[in-house]
């Protein structure tokens, strides 16, 4: 792929700005609901927390046809340091639907990356542009501590409802908290701040052209960030409330994509996290208050009845993954009535790792392999919810931290078994 | 009496003359069998230890072959198993080659016969195989998908997919082999034809009812899905 | 018999009272419907025709809460082992006999070896090793229960007391050793009363820094016990050494997975009583010196791992400190025989001590010249990992073999 910045009218605005100290970065894909909101929080923080800074804002987007581009245009302030991108081949970003977000997130923020190299910045900030909760803060929270105390990257922190997150809350990040044993809460949060150098990193690493750029990219940067001992923080953003989803992402290739995505950043990286013991906790800013969440309705029956329903389909499957212990466990789960179903933790980690080792050894092709973890994922999920139902904020909180700690005592089964 | 001799005597003569002239290749033929059985056991030889350099039993065992095997209660060696297979095929050649030495025309024409088939019998196994496997890999994407939206006929459906695949390949194989073939075609379509009407009939007559329960229960099951996935995210 | 100290870091459990053996089994049945047992037996042919083996059999054929035994059977022929087969028909329940010398389980044991995986020698040790994979092949059962079969004093009590800490939910235990008293008119048991316990104080004494492995091996009252109960779950994990380091290397493995607040020992049985091994303290390869030198291997070996640096001098102390602790020992002893009556030929007692401290001069050679060399067998899950089937070739070979 080209280089962005060698196209000829990213080339003259950048010869324009020549350089920068800050830049943020809004990756867009038919967000017109919502990119105005996302661009006047990102400009009046700027405006207000970086007066005396040279700022750019750009806005990386993957082919909108909903006039996206006109809203970021009309919103962005006059003589305001701004680049419009629009891919022109935005049918191959198409392709691949991403699970949230935009088609081609990764090559948006690849293009983000270079902008800040050529421009030589000091501190990036990328934030979504399907999000309702953003405030000028934000700007301020992920980008001070790389600018001022000398972070390279600053991953959100947020208070969501206690059902929400659930893929992040139970497989990503127990399981990067595990392998590299820093304690990210939210490694695929979707909003970052990094330093310049950080993103000269991720430029010169040759992933683009995989999958990795299609949609693996959150995980992919924090990932990158720990485990070559990039100095990591968080920040404490409040509530993340953003767009509804795509209805036509269904919950098996979101899956297969964000787990697939860790799985595949463990090869590159077994020589660091084979090492890993306990985990450590990462230096926080942002003072942390409660929010109001809205309520949240789930049917934890239809959870269930798929649980069940594979526990009944998809037996050679997942013998075949966990073994037959664990299996007679699982089925023993599907036999148990909805009162009082509980997924054991340590079963649940051993599936995990189980999946990890299996995923490793290519017991099956990929897609299978990460889409037949979805029914076992739904009865977690259940058992989680139901649990959590008269638990507080902080009470929840400790059952997921409790789950991490299952996670890094057993992490010997995935060492011992990795080869 | 001498013509009483010569009666009796210029058949067996005959025969005697006969079976002189047979007798090289009596012995060609035994020739050509302990040769060829001394070769076929060397090859057998060679191979085995070209299988034990190439670590032929382990590989077998971490791909699910020796699995396959100990199914069906074989206990050998994946390795001997294969040398044993190559073995009869070099022993049935030999023989081949040893019958042809007879001379006797019968002989020649069923082994031209036995010759010219073989390209189909290799080609019918290669189709088995890839068969296999893309039946499994067909079989257990259906049944994944399948399983994962909810229905609760996931299992019966994917084996249903993965009989009418066998049932196709078997039927491509058959057809290389050229066993019937007007009969195979004709057997698959039916078979095949009969399964699909059999399904709408069952569907359609038998249990209007029940299908329409179904799809009324997964139709609702959706919407309702859909409803409640909306609230939570799960990232 | 006995009081109610609690020594150690472990939970010991003693008989107290007369406990009914009734309301023990009741209660086993009802926690086996939840957490079912296995029952493993490594036993050898020519036990069958001892006196002990008909004296079991007996005494399993009340035994009512087990889901199925499963007896390894070590050399024997094919006609031994369908004699073996008659012999356990009385069992009820689900009764497995793994031939071991059979040819589909022989082509298991090479299935393994030829991906470059050792399941040891002949031994307790394999003979345990594939009955666990049996059981967790089969996925039928939540607890695995083992004793030898040369025990002469059996009865089912043994067994109930042994499965109870693990079987019941409530208690927490994921592992449970037995112990006893090694009595009859004399004292036996000279390896752990001679060997173990003052070696692992020996080393407690030395090694500066403690070591919380000693602690634990110290805690048991008969650590060489060979009856024990665990999870399946520990089956899968544990690796388990092919040697006669076999029980202390099998505490090595559970202290190191496990923590000691989820183990305990149990008193299972007043008297004990099985077959002696002879001191043969010529041969390094035979008998009890045998036993001796992988016992003492096993522990400077699991040391190492906790970090121990052992030198030339390191052991030479010891041998003085194990000396002078042996001697005191046998002075305790001998008082402890006097006054309930014993023998104690304190002669031959001295002459193990002697025989005792050239194993650990040997043990300390070989761990010197090849401080890692392990007879472990790499753990089940380990095999799987490299032959995905090989848990469904071992059932279906088993399986096959009980037709």
């Amino acid at each position: 792929m080209d280089k962005i910045t060698s196209r000829k009218a990213v080339y003259d605005q950048l010869e324009a700005i020549r350089s920068a100290d800050i830049l943020v970065g809004i990756p867009s894909y038919n967000n017109a609901r919502t990119i105005g909101h996302v661009v006047n929080a990102v400009q009046a923080g700027l405006a207000k927390y970086f007066p005396d800074q040279k700022t750019v804002l750009i806005d990386s987007d993957g082919g909108s046809t909903d006039g996206t581009m006109e809203i970021v245009k009309s919103a962005i302030i006059e003589n305001y340091q701004s680049i419009l991108i629009q891919h022109r081949n935005a049918p191959v970003f198409k392709m691949a639907v991403p699970y949230h977000g935009i088609p081609g997130k990764g090559s948006a923020f690849r293009t983000i990356f270079e902008i800040a190299e050529a421009l030589d910045v000091k501190a990036c900030a990328v934030v979504d542009s399907d999000l309702r909760s953003i405030t000028p803060e934000w700007i301020e929270l992920l980008i001070k501590p790389v600018l001022d105390e000398g972070f390279d990257y600053v991953a959100p922190l947020y208070r969501r409802h206690k059902y929400d997150g659930t893929i992040t809350n139970s497989i990503i990040y127990p399981l990067t908290r595990a392998l590299y044993g820093k304690r990210v809460r939210q490694p695929i949060g979707g909003d970052f701040g990094f330093s310049g150098r950080l993103a000269k990193f991720y430029l010169s690493k040759d992933v683009w052209q995989t999958d990795v750029a299609r949609y693996g990219i959150d995980i992919w940067m924090t990932t990158e960030a720990i485990a070559n001992n990039f100095r990591i923080a968080q920040s404490f953003l409040g509530a993340k409330i953003h767009d509804p989803k795509d209805p036509g992402s269904d919950l098996s290739s979101m899956l297969y994509e964000v787990v697939g995505s860790t799985f595949r950043l463990m090869e590159n990286y077994h020589a660091v996290w084979k090492a890993v013991r306990d985990s450590a906790p990462v230096q926080t800013f942002g003072f942390q208050y409660d929010v109001g969440l809205e309520q949240i309705n789930v049917d934890v029956g239809r959870m269930l009845r798929l649980f069940r329903e594979g526990a009944r389909g998809l037996r050679e499957v997942w013998v075949d993954v966990i073994g037959r212990g664990d299996f007679s466990e699982i089925e023993a789960l599907g036999a148990h009535p909805d009162e009082g179903f509980r997924f054991p933790l340590s079963l649940w980690t051993r599936v995990v790792y189980d999946y990890a080792l299996a995923y490793h050894k290519k017991k099956l092709p990929a897609e299978h392999l990460l889409k037949s973890l979805t029914p076992l994922y739904l009865g977690k999920t259940a058992s989680f919810i139901m649990e959590a139902r008269d638990m507080s904020q902080s009470e929840a909180e400790a059952e997921i931290e409790k789950l991490c700690r299952e996670f890094e005592e057993n992490k010997d089964r995935l060492v011992n078994n990795w080869r | 009496m001498s013509d009483f001799f010569t009666l009796t005597l210029g058949p067996l003569r005959e025969v005697y003359s006969k079976f002189v002239k047979f007798v090289p290749n009596l012995l060609a033929m035994l020739v050509i069998l302990l040769v060829g059985i001394l070769l076929a056991r060397l090859l057998r030889l060679i191979l085995l230890k070209l299988l034990q350099a190439i670590k032929f039993d382990s590989w077998s065992d971490r791909m699910g072959l020796t699995s396959v095997m100990r199914k069906g209660d074989l206990w050998a060696r994946p390795s001997a198993a294969v040398g044993a297979f190559v073995f009869w095929l070099l022993i049935l050649a030999v023989l081949m080659a040893a019958f042809s030495a007879l001379n006797i025309q019968a002989v020649d024409r069923l082994i031209e016969h036995f010759v010219l088939y073989l390209p189909r019998v290799l080609s019918a196994a290669l189709i088995l195989v890839f068969g296999y496997i893309v039946t499994g890999f067909i079989g257990r994407a259906v049944l994944i998908s399948a399983v994962n939206k909810g229905y609760h006929f996931a299992k019966l459906l994917a084996e249903a997919v993965r009989i009418l695949l066998i049932l196709l390949f078997i039927a491509m194989a058959l057809e290389q082999l050229e066993v019937a073939p007007g009969i195979v075609v004709a057997a698959f379509s039916i078979i095949f034809g009969g399964i699909v009407l059999a399904l709408a009939i069952s569907f359609g007559v038998g249990g209007i009812d029940a299908a329409k329960k179904i799809i009324e229960q997964e139709t609702e099951k959706q919407e309702k899905g859909k409803e409640s996935q909306e609230d939570i995210h799960h990232i | 018999m006995s009081d109610f100290y609690q020594s150690g870091i472990i939970t010991t459990l003693h008989t107290l009272g007369n406990p009914s053996l009734e309301r023990l089994e009741t209660e086993l049945r009802e926690h086996a419907k939840v957490r079912p047992i296995a029952l493993v037996l490594p036993a050898l042919y020519t036990e069958f025709e001892g006196n002990a083996m008909p004296r079991i059999v007996e005494e399993l054929a009340k035994v009512k809460y087990l889901q199925q035994v499963v007896l390894v059977l070590g050399r024997a022929s094919d006609r031994e082992f369908s004699r073996a087969r008659e012999f356990m028909k009385p069992v009820p329940g689900e009764v497995k006999i793994i031939h071991n010398e059979g040819k589909r389980v022989r082509e298991i044991y090479e299935t393994i070896r030829r991906n470059g995986l050792d399941p040891g020698p002949d031994g307790k040790g394999r003979s345990a090793w594939l009955a666990y994979g049996y059981v967790l092949a089969a996925g039928k059962a939540d607890i695995i229960a083992l004793h030898d079969c040369d025990i002469v004093s059996y009865s089912r009590e043994m067994l109930a007391r042994l499965c109870y800490p693990v079987a019941n939910p409530n208690l927490d235990f994921v592992f449970c050793k037995g112990f006893y008293s090694r009595v009859t008119n004399k004292m036996h048991g000279r390896v752990t009363r001679l060997l173990v316990t003052p070696l692992v104080r020996a080393l407690e004494t030395l090694l500066r820094d403690g070591s919380p492995f000693l602690a634990f091996l110290d805690s048991f009252r008969y650590p060489l016990a060979g009856e024990f109960c665990m999870t399946t779950d520990m089956a899968r994990t544990n690796r388990i050494p092919s040697d006669w380091g076999l029980e202390v290397g099998s505490l090595a493995e559970v202290h190191r997975n496990f923590s000691p607040r989820r183990v305990c020992q149990v008193d299972i049985a007043a008297t004990y009583e099985h077959k002696h091994q002879t001191l043969s303290a010529g041969d390094p390869e035979k008998g009890l010196m045998k036993m001796a030198v992988d016992i003492c291997k096993s522990v400077f070996r699991t040391l190492a791992s906790e970090g121990a640096v052992f030198s030339e001098g390191f052991f030479q102390s010891l041998e003085v400190a194990y000396l002078r602790l042996a001697e005191d020992t046998i002075m305790k002893h001998e008082a402890d025989a006097a006054i309930n009556g014993l023998l104690f030929d304190r002669h031959e007692e001295a002459m193990a001590v002697e025989a005792f401290m050239k194993a650990m001069d040997l043990a300390a050679r070989a761990f010197m010249e090849d401080p890692l060399g392990t007879p472990l067998i790499p753990n089940w899950n380990r095999v799987t990992s490299a032959i995905p089937g090989i848990l469904e070739m071992l059932k279906k070979a088993v399986d096959e073999d009980n037709k």
